[in-house]
Order: structure tokens, then sequence, then C-alpha cells
């Protein structure tokens, strides 16, 4: 049905994907795995016509194929659904559902009846009631998700990518999105499958290929599978050596940051959790439920209108990020690129802009003692740049990672809050940021390690929090951290 | 890694030189087609001419940088012009209240476009244009149309004076040039500035008020219009309610010519006094080759998608 | 504040009940507030005859507002369309005048010049990648220069039975307010129902979303900004005709006049979101708002501060609205 041989992609600085191969059955679910980074969004981008490889062939339905836009990939039966929805907020359900394919009436003109009908048959297959009129900006992040399901159910669809689409929903939306993936598989659609939840690859894939850092480690029957092996495939080395030893923290009297019914609607309920110093803490949870604008809440860059937030004893409660930052409270945030690094500037001025003060005296910016510093973190943390002047566009998401952590670590040296610290970043990169987030925690730095990572969450913290739909769902420590535990307190209800 | 190097410095030398030797270029050229081009004559006219051109585009520079864009400062050149012959003063003494009044006024118009734009939400470009027409309503009525009143003479030195055969508009623009360009380039503000307009969200999670440095940006930029409309007022002798027309868009075209992104973030002082320079040389040559005026139009619809193209271009290398 | 939301909330749903866009309150209450004023402050504000006036007036307005709409709905914007607008006027109003047997060719060649013009504005953006705005400044400011070195001063004419169009009636109606309403209505019909007219919003809320949902981004663009160089042709055209002569220096007011009925009708600059029923009610507006303050001997100048004002009032209502981080 497709075969893509020697795939490959390079964007400015990155080898997204090196020579893969990849190759998918009519009839069969076939999982696609790898760490964040790995290569699978961008594999997917280049079958579905978005992205025009470098090299290699895509043979597909037994011809080879050059797709010229994503329009021919669709035309030619191949539907994606998209990890970032693609969904217009300012049109309804249906024209989502039917954008650019509504039906029309003898004068050739959208019949709106005809579509809104359409559209609720196709959401009531999904189990869904919603209006179709309804527009898209006024839903649940959980009924996008499922209008972006709906959008591929319309089409006669022969093969059919599904990138992540249980992230923002669970319970029995998933069951009935599996029904509905096992029809389809019965009728013969090829199905290529994208999931962090292990469990749900075990559950639903027939084959699973593995990609990390670009390329393709290996295909194979899941019965020949289990937990471990998965794993192992996908992060290249045995679980020991990816993470440094846990040591607990000696216990202080007071934590370092304590957190008391903090309230940010419409995402964050009612948080509560205590920080000490020198402990490395997890906070997991489903995408959705609030964990990073619970870190902005406590940040002072999201209002809250409830709560108290004491750091080192004192209270700090009607905040900004500049008085976060002068008590010693670091955030670097999941989105690297976007709300992280300043890519129009070079290396030394992104890692003094939380305390460009220090580096100011009477004649301005000092220039020199600004590179200095840059110097020395390049050295502290092994970063591989030129010259402290050097853009940092160019570089590797793990060197761009790591200046973050020179920024921060360097403003900040009570709490830092990291989010997703290890997203799209190599393996290699992924264990000098363990080491980094150790080295920092044995300073006596209070961490709190937000990730969808859950072995790196298990691999890395001392105490786990587990958030759920705003509310703090539970807590595991020691020898209860596990997957299955975390699971449990991410996707039930909390007891009243 | 080589490469990358490589790739870096041509990157950076086009940056960097790329705007000078056009200029040098244009600036040979001229001289090729019109030997008078270099007539001290001709050179003091292109700078009186290039002053307050020059001078506004430095004030818009900031804003561009910050990722807006300010319409309104013709408007307010006209109406701060208004407002300094509105004293009919006639004694000297009377220019630093004029000045005081006139700079005042143009902080509170920047301020107004920066509360708009920060705190209202409103877009650059429609919170400025409707400053625009609200100023130029405001001033056609109290003008009733026909402008009267006067200037102290003392007002002719800024816009004709000579000092050491330089003219007085030129060393006023060098001043706040290297005013600014301190600020832009050495203090706090300016690096904020930098990364402000560069990425708004990092900015705030780094503790900085980008609201504030985006509206003092926006006061930075009338000031600077203020003050021209001063001088350009004190060059023409006389006011009109149109005083300084066209220099909103003329600002913008030199703003891009030198090579300051309108996605914000990216560019020089030198950048926009450069861009101002060439885009009055283009007027003067088009000038002194005695070709009709209406070419100047023409030549600056073709430079501004070309020079906005080539650097499209250059920051995707 | 509190009963000011609550009473706005509850009249948008109800607007949302009857399908028709809640952002349109805005402009609707200021309109309404308008023609009440109007009614009770002048008793020839309020008839028919005053009122058919100022639709015929309102037409040029509503042309290149229509086409404004189109491309900012695209997520662009057009600053050649008083550019556009003079240059089809003196075209048209040159040719004919030493062969009026070439009126109706002309009207075609002046229509298709104009899309011509507004395809090149599209295309310069795309193929360049630089901001609209800064195209179509250049473009203004090329085809002002082209029309200045041609003629200073107003220039040609026109036979006497094309000013039908400006000052033609049928029955009580204006033509040229009928061809206005024609045109809107032609438009709403294409964004509300046909695949072109639904791409439009897509590409203006998400260009990389539009293209990855299979929608020729490009194309539509395209299509968004040629349709906006017709109807500033058609502005052009109307403007010969009502004048009679074309005139170089007519442009200058129309590019930011364009804006305003669009920006008050609720649309967003940015693209993909607002109506050009609200565009229309827009222009309205603004021309039954000018038209009372000149029954109430208020200056020109004030008038300009007045709609200055309204484009803050409106965008801030809408903009407020918008989340930031």
């Amino acid at each position: 049905m497709l075969e893509l041989t020697g795939i490959t992609k390079t964007f400015p600085g990155v080898n997204a994907l090196d020579r893969v191969d990849f190759e998918a059955q009519s009839g069969e679910i076939h999982a696609l795995l790898g760490e964040n980074g790995a290569g699978k969004s961008t594999l997917i981008k280049v079958l579905a016509g978005a992205y025009i490889p470098d090299e290699g062939t895509i043979r597909y339905d037994g011809i080879e194929r050059h797709w010229a836009s994503p329009r021919a990939a669709k035309d030619a039966g191949i539907y994606v659904i998209y990890q970032e929805l693609v969904l217009f907020p300012e049109l309804s359900v249906a024209e989502n559902i039917f954008l650019g394919r509504a039906p029309k009436t003898r004068f050739g003109a959208i019949d709106y009846g005809k579509m809104h009908s359409s559209a609720s048959e196709v959401l009531n297959r999904l189990g869904h009631n919603l209006d179709p009129r309804t527009l898209v900006h006024r839903l649940s992040l959980a009924d996008q998700q499922m209008v972006e399901i709906a959008k591929s159910l319309v089409d006669d669809t022969k093969l059919l990518v599904l990138d992540e689409p249980t992230a923002l929903i669970s319970g029995r939306e998933t069951e009935l999105l599996f029904e509905c993936i096992n029809n389809m598989r019965m009728s013969g659609v090829c199905i290529i499958y994208i999931s962090h939840r292990l469990e749900e690859i075990f559950e639903l894939a027939d084959r699973v290929t593995v990609l990390k850092d670009g390329q393709k480690v290996d295909t194979r029957p899941v019965s020949e599978l289990n937990r471990e092996l998965l794993i192992s495939l996908m992060v290249g080395r045995e679980l020991d050596d990816i993470y440094p030893e846990k040591t607990l923290p000696p216990k202080e009297p007071a934590p370092v940051l304590s957190v008391r019914d903090l309230k940010a609607p419409p995402t964050v309920k009612n948080v509560s959790f205590d920080l000490h110093a020198g402990e490395i803490v997890g906070m997991a949870g489903l995408v959705g439920a609030g964990r990073s604008d619970m870190a902005h809440a406590i940040f002072g860059s999201l209002p809250r209108i409830d709560g108290a937030v004491t750091l080192s004893g004192e209270t700090f409660n009607t905040p900004t990020p500049r008085m976060a930052i002068n008590r010693g409270l670091g955030f670097l945030t999941e989105d690297r690129k976007g709300q992280g690094l300043l890519m129009l500037l070079d290396m030394a001025s992104n890692v003094s802009a939380p305390v460009l003060r220090e580096f100011t005296n009477a004649f301005g910016i000092d220039r020199q003692f600004e590179i200095q510093a840059a110097k020395d973190e390049i050295e502290r943390f092994r970063i591989a740049i030129p010259s402290a002047t050097s853009d940092v566009v160019h570089l590797s998401g793990g060197n761009q990672q790591k200046i973050l952590f020179a920024r921060w670590s360097r403003a900040c040296h009570r709490v830092l809050i990291l989010d997703e610290p290890t997203r799209g970043v190599d393996v290699g990169a992924k264990v000098e940021i363990y080491e980094i987030i150790k080295k920092l925690a044995d300073e006596g730095v209070g961490i709190l390690v937000i990730s969808s990572e859950l072995p790196e969450i298990i691999g890395l913290c001392t105490r786990v929090l587990v958030m759920r739909e705003g509310l703090i769902s539970g807590e595991v420590t020691g020898s209860q951290i596990s997957e299955t535990t975390i699971m449990r307190l991410a996707t039930t209800s909390v007891a009243a | 890694m080589s490469s990358q190097t490589i790739e870096f410095f041509t990157h950076s030398y086009l940056k960097r030189f790329a705007l000078p030797l056009s200029m040098i270029a244009l600036a040979v050229l001229a001289t090729i087609l019109q030997p008078a081009f270099l007539a001290p004559k001709n050179l003091q006219d292109i700078f009186t001419q290039a002053a307050p051109l020059g001078i506004v585009v430095l004030g818009q520079a900031f804003v561009v940088l910050v990722r807006g864009l300010d319409l309104s400062v013709a408007s307010l050149m006209a109406t701060v012009a208004v407002i300094a012959t509105a004293f009919n003063a006639t004694s000297n003494a009377a220019i630093p209240v004029i000045f005081a009044v006139a700079i005042g006024f143009s902080a509170l118009v920047g301020f107004t476009n920066g509360i708009l734009v920060t705190k209202r939400n409103v877009s650059p470009f429609l919170a400025t244009l409707a400053m625009m027409i609200v100023l130029q309503g405001l001033r056609f009525y109290y003008t009733q149309g026909a402008p009267a009143g006067s200037l102290p003479d003392g007002f002719r030195f800024l816009g004709t004076g000579r000092i050491g055969g330089i003219p007085v508009g030129l060393i006023g623009f060098l001043c706040l040039f290297t005013l600014l360009g301190w600020l832009l380039h050495k203090s706090e503000f300016g690096r904020k500035v930098y990364i402000t307009g560069g990425n708004p969200i990092s900015a705030t999670l780094c503790g900085i008020n980008s609201d504030r440095i985006i509206i003092l940006c926006y006061v930075i930029c009338s000031v600077m219009s203020g003050i021209a409309g001063l001088f350009l007022v004190g060059f023409v002798g006389t006011v009109d309610n149109w005083v300084g027309r066209g220099y909103e868009l003329d600002s913008i075209v030199a703003v891009v010519i030198g090579g300051i992104a309108l996605s914000g973030g990216v560019g020089t002082i030198w950048g926009a006094a450069l861009g101002a320079l060439i885009l009055v040389l283009l007027f003067n040559i088009v000038i002194i080759l005695g070709l009709p005026v209406q070419a100047q139009l023409i030549i600056k619809g073709v430079i501004i998608i070309f020079a906005a193209a080539m650097f499209v271009r250059v920051q995707k290398v | 504040m509190k009963w000011y939301s609550k009473m706005s909330r509850r009249i948008g749903n109800s607007l949302r009940r009857l399908h028709l866009d809640p952002s349109l309150l805005v402009v609707f209450v200021l309109l309404v507030i308008v023609l009440i004023a109007g009614f009770a402050l002048s008793d020839r504000f309020g008839t028919v005859r005053n009122l058919m006036n100022v639709l015929e007036q309102s037409a040029a307005l509503g042309f290149v507002s229509l086409g404004q709409s189109l491309v900012v709905l695209v997520g662009g914007i057009d600053l050649s369309v008083g550019a556009v607008v003079t240059a089809s006027a003196v075209l048209m109003a040159a040719v004919v005048d030493s062969n009026p047997e070439l009126m109706i060719p002309i009207i075609i060649v002046v229509l298709a010049f104009g899309t011509l013009i507004g395809y090149l504005n599209g295309y310069l953006t795309l193929k360049t990648g630089v901001h609209p705005l800064i195209v179509t400044i250049g473009t203004a400011s090329v085809l002002n220069g082209l029309v200045l070195l041609y003629t200073l001063q107003p220039t040609g004419g026109v036979p006497f039975w094309f000013e039908e169009f400006a000052y033609g009636r049928i029955g009580p109606l204006p033509i040229a307010g009928v061809i206005m309403l024609i045109c809107f209505a032609a438009v709403w019909y294409l964004l509300k129902y046909t695949t072109l007219g639904r791409s439009i919003y897509a590409v203006g809320g998400d260009e990389e979303a539009a293209r990855l949902t299979g929608i020729n981004s490009k194309r539509t663009s395209l299509f968004a900004y040629s349709a906006c160089g017709f109807f500033v042709a058609l502005a052009g055209a109307y403007y010969v005709s009502r004048t009679g002569v074309g005139d170089p220096r007519l442009g200058e007011p129309i590019t930011l006049a364009s804006i305003t009925p669009v920006i008050v009708g609720g649309l967003l600059l940015g693209g993909g979101k607002g109506n050009v029923l609200g565009t229309l009610l827009g222009v309205f507006l603004i021309s039954l708002l000018n038209n009372l303050l000149n029954y109430m001997n208020i200056s020109t100048f004030i008038q300009w501060v007045v709609q200055g004002l309204i484009i803050l009032f409106a965008v801030s209502i809408y903009a407020s609205k918008v989340k930031k981080l």
C-alpha cells in the first residue's frame, strides 16, 4: 500500500530524517514510535505532501508519487490528523468538516442543510453530539479533537494517519475512537498510528516502527515486543544509563516554594503543593490538564484569581515575571522557539536577558562583561557554539536548550520550573540535560519538571505530582512511582 | 561547521555593507551622470532635505523595531508647526518655550498611540491612522483651513542656518543620531527594544515590561516627529496645514530600505540613517538629471518593493 | 459596565440564534444611533429623497470598501486603492475624450486593468514574501507617478449618457447605489455559498492550516487581490461618470477612507473573520454620518475627527476580546 524508501529531509541545522524506509499495508494498524524530535511528524508530512523530501521515493498504491502539495496526496486518499489541530476557529463545526468538499445544491451553491445533517451523522458515529453550527473556537480542546477526527471519516480514505489523537481526550471518547479505527481497519484502510501511550500501541497496533534521531531503528510485529524492549528501542540504550542516580535531598524544615489553592481559570482550578531545596519533583498529566498554565500562574505570566505562593518564606501574591525572577524563580517554557530563545539576538544576549541590569553600568550594557559571562556558561554547560556572539538559530535543539538552562540557572538560584525540558532534543543531549538538572538540584535548586514523557519523569524524579483537569489528583513517591500509578491518577476522576 | 561559518559571515557582511555600498554606488552614478552632483550647494541641499526626514526615520525605526508602525508622524509634524506659530511670538526668547510645548504635545500623542496599541490591543496601523485623522481634523478646525501666525526669526536659523558651513539641520540630526544610537545599541533600554521586537512573549517571560518598552518607542517616534516638524517649519518659513505631507510613507520607505524589518527586532540606527539618505539621494538625482519630479514617485515605488524583497531574501539565508 | 456587557451578550446570543454574526452588533447600534439622531436633529435628513441621495453618493465608498474587505479577509491590506481609482479614472476619461464610440470597450478595459493591478499586488506579495502593506505602497507610488507624468490637471471627458451610471434613477432608486448593492450581494453569496468563498476565510484564518487542508491558498489570495482591483476600478469609473473628467489627484483620500467601513464593520486586520454585510453597514454609517454632519453645518474638519474616533471606538471594542498572553 505505502512504501517509503531512503527518505531524507534536512532543515537548516537539523537532519530531520536520514534515509528512512517505511512500509505499511492495507488493513493494518501500523504504529510509528519514537521520542519527541525523532522525526515522526516530519515523516508524516513527507508522506502527506506537506514537505518535499530531499531524497528518497514514495510508492503509494503501487505507483511512485511525487506529491506537489497536500492536496494531491489528499485526492489520492491519504488523510492526516495532525497533532496541532488544523481547524479554523472562525468557521463552524460543519464547515470545518466539509471545507473544500461541501455538498452542493443543483445550482452549485453550498447546501448548508445537507452539510449540517451529514456533519451530525458523522459526529454521531463517533458518539458525539455537537451542534454543527457552533463556531469551533467555542469548543473545548477535546471537542475540537473530535471534529478533527470526524473530518477523516467523510472522505474516501485509504490511508489514515493519526498523530497523537488521544492527547486531548480520554475514557469513553477514546473507546469510541478505537472502535472507529478498528472498523476502518476491517474495511481495508491502512492506518498509521502515533502515540505516546504505549498501552494503546499494544491494544491497537499490528506492527510497530521505531524512529530515533531521524533514523529508523526497526520494524517488528507487536506480538514480538514488550514494554521494556520498546522503550529501549526508542531510547537506544539501557534505561540505567540514561538517568542520573536518584538521591533524596536533605530534608529542610521549610519548603523553598509553597503553593496553596492556586486558581487561574479556566485551566487551573485548585493546585497546592510544596517543593524543597535540592528536590526534583515531577508534574505529570495529560495534555490540557493545566500543567503549563499552572506554571505560568506561579511565575506571574498568567493572571491568577486566588491562591498563595510563598518563595523561601516570602509571600509572592501580586506576581509579575520580574518579581519572580528577582526572587530567584525561573521558568523554562515548553515552547523553546516561541517563548524562550531570542532568535534574532546572539548567544550572550540570550543568556543575559532576564538579568540585564546586572550587566549595565553608567555607560550602558557592559558588552565585555556580558560576553565573558556567556563564555563561562558555554564551558559550564559544554555548549557546542562557535562563540559567545554567534547566532542561536542554527544550533541543534540540545544546544539551544542548554542556552536556556544557562540563562535561567544564572538568573535564578532558588527554584526552576522546567516545562518539557527535553522536547525536540536528541538522546545524547537528553542525557546531558538530565545531568544538568541533577547537578542544579545538588547545588540546592528546587526543581519542578513538567513532562509528558513518563519514562523521563519516572527516571528523574523522587516525587511525582499528577494533575488532572486543573486539580492535583495525587502524589506518588519513591518506589510507588510507575507508569500505571501515574496514568491512573491522570485519567480517572478524583474521588470526591 | 565550516560551511555554516561561511554562511554566517556572508550573511552578516551582506547585512553590514549592502547599504553603505549601494549609497556610494548611487553617489558615483550621480556624479558620472551629472558632475554638478558634487557641487557644495547640491550637497548642502541634500543634507538640508535629509535632516528632517532623517529625524523622523530615526523615530520610526524605534516603532518598527517593536513590530509597530506610525502613520501619524506627518500629521503630527504639521500640527506641531501650527502649534508653534499659534504663539505668534516675535522674540527669540520664546523659542525654548515653543520647543518645550511642542515636544510635550508630541510626547502626549506618542503616549496615546502607545496606550492604544498595548493596553487596548488596537493594531498599530489603525491606532496611528486614527491619530493621523484626528490630528488633521483638529488642526484644520483650529486654523479653519488657513493657518496664520508667525514664528520668531530665530526659527529660520534652524531650517536654513549654517554653523561653519554645515547646515544646522544636519547638526541637529547628528546630535539626535548619536543620542538615539547610544540608546538603541548601548543602553539597557535598547536591548529591551530588540528583545521585545524579536519575541514579545519571551520578553515578558524574561521579566521585561514589554508594554512599557513599546509605549516608550511610540513616544520617541512622536517626539522625533515633533522636532522634525519644528526644523521643517523653520526651513519653509511659513506654516501650512500640510507641513511634512508624505513623510509617513517616506519614513516607512526609508526604514524598509534601511533593512529594518516590519516584523520587528531586526535593524540598526545606521540602517535607518542610510535608508533616509539613500531615499533623499534618489530624489536629488531625479532633480539634477532634469527628470520630471513625478519620476521620484515611480522610483520610490520600485525601490521599496525591491529593497523589501531583498531583505526578506537575506534574512532567509 | 456589568449591565452593559450582560446586555450585549444577550443581544449577541439572540443575533446568533438568527444566524447573524454578533460582531455586526457594534456597527448596527452605531447606525441606529446616527439614524435616530438624524431624524431628531434635521427634518430634511429623514426624507426618502435625501436617503436616496446618500445611497447614490455612497456607491464609490461602497465599491472600494468591498474590494478592501476581500483583501483584508485573506489577511492582507491594499494601500493602492486610491492610486488604482485615479489611474482607472484618468485612463478612461483620456481615451474616451477623443473616441466616444470606445466607451463600452473602455469600461471593460478599465475593469481588466484594475483586476490586473490587483493581481500584480497579490503576485508580488506572494512571490517576494514582502508585507502587502509595503508592496501596495510601492505599486501605488508607481501608478501615481505615471498618472502625474501624464497629466497634472483634470483631463478628458466622457459621453453624456455615461453620467447615467452616477446620476441615473430607476424609479426612486439610484442606479449606482443599486449596482453597489448587487455587488455586495454577489460577494456575500460568494463568501457564504461557494467553496472559493469559504477558502478565503480559511486562508485568512491560518494559511498553513489551509494548505494542509488541501486548499490552494495562493490561488485564493490572488483571487481576493484581483477582485479588489476590479471593484476599485469600478469606483474609478463611477467617479468619471460623476465628475465627467479624470482627476489625477482624485484618489488620495480614498485609500484610507476605504479602510474605515471595513474596520467599523467588524473585519479583523489579519484576516479570516468578518462579513461584507458589516462593511456595507459601515459604508452606510460613514455616509449617513457625513450627510447628517453636513446638514448640521458641522465642518468637514470635525467630520475627520469623528471618523478617527469611530475607528478607535470600533477597533477597541473588537480588539479587547482578543486574548493576549
